[in-house]
């Protein structure tokens, strides 16, 4: 059992840092042809849009349109601090007080 | 010099700190709850340093799942960061050597490479700003892994104090962030829509995050066709 967890970790730690070690080991040794590098440069906005997306709506694993989705009146003025101030610390922090004070009132 | 990056770093890793906080500590007392002791549930936050994929592998472990079932799991959970680390290299190639680079990259994650990036674009990479950034966030993970593992069964609810909500007001800033181009909404939107419409379909896409993969790269060659045009 002991050894069974530990087997666990290390698989584990193994499949999650490869992913991102090896193409940092690669390319900065060897030269990225201008149309991958540009594909790249993509990569962060889709990426965030996609994670934003999914955690807004489908909080719990499951896309809920609903107006039982808190999630989704927290987004309301995350969205615009994050729009007006720029700054992830504040746009953080009306995140979560957002939540908080939904929770209170509709949870 | 090094001690301004250190600091800004620093700074930098704050409100990923915070937001890791609620995170790892749910996987603290999930970890307890699987049969991990308190050493092997910090040991696996140094380790693996992955959010969704270590909930996954001590959920899989606890309902019995074989050690092939979870590596797998896993590489597919991780797949997405194949990508985010190649898109950090035109930044630290010249700038951080080659060894020291790859290494500093197994701290990428999800929030430590959009907040990398989006320095990155002002400011040119340094290994003091990225050993700050990544070594504070990871202790900040460890940290709250090592007090939900020690906690977990005093705190019934995070949800009450709205820190759910942590991670998902900081995807939506660093979104807003890193919107540079027009091109760049476009990309951002058609992975939202992907995501969405592939993890609907695939319900099982949405537990391993195989739909944001899909996502990136529907969105990322969209960003380009409509950025050339």
């Amino acid at each position: 059992m002991n050894a069974d967890i530990w087997l666990m970790i290390f698989g584990a730690a193994l499949a999650s840092l490869a992913p991102r070690i090896i193409p940092v080991a690669i390319f900065t040794r060897r030269k990225m042809p201008p149309w991958l590098e540009k594909w790249l440069s993509f990569v962060a906005p889709a990426v965030l849009g996609a994670l934003t997306a999914v955690s807004i709506l489908a909080p719990g694993g499951v896309i809920n349109l609903g107006r039982d989705n808190l999630y989704i009146w927290a987004f309301l003025p995350t969205f615009a601090a994050g729009l007006i101030t720029k700054s992830i610390f504040l746009t953080l922090l009306v995140g979560i007080a957002s939540m908080a004070a939904l929770f209170h009132f509709m949870g | 010099m090094i001690k301004h990056e250190l600091q800004q770093g620093l700074r930098d890793s704050f409100p990923i700190v915070l937001g890791y906080l609620p995170l790892g500590f749910t996987f603290g007392v999930l970890a307890r709850d699987s049969g991990l002791s308190l050493f092997q549930a910090v040991s696996m936050s140094a380790l693996c340093f992955t959010g969704a994929g270590q909930f996954i592998a001590v959920g899989m472990f606890k309902a019995g799942g074989s050690l092939m079932a979870i590596v797998l799991t896993n590489l597919l959970v991780n797949l997405r960061y194949a990508l985010f680390a190649a898109s950090t290299v035109p930044y630290l190639k010249e700038r951080i050597p080659s060894a020291l680079a790859a290494a500093l990259s197994y701290g990428l994650t999800d929030e430590v490479y959009a907040v990398s990036m989006n320095r990155y674009r002002t400011y040119p990479a340094t290994a003091s700003y990225l050993i700050a950034l990544v070594a504070s966030a990871h202790l900040g993970w460890i940290g709250s892994s090592l007090a939900g593992a020690i906690l977990g069964n005093f705190i019934t609810s995070t949800e009450r104090l709205g820190m759910n909500f942590a991670l998902p007001a900081m995807y939506i800033s660093l979104m807003i962030i890193l919107m540079r181009r027009r091109s760049d909404i476009y990309a951002a939107l058609a992975a939202s829509l992907t995501a969405l419409l592939v993890g609907h379909f695939i319900p099982s896409t949405m537990a391993n995050n195989f739909n944001i993969i899909a996502a990136t790269l529907i969105g990322a060659t969209l960003g380009v066709i409509i950025n050339e045009r």
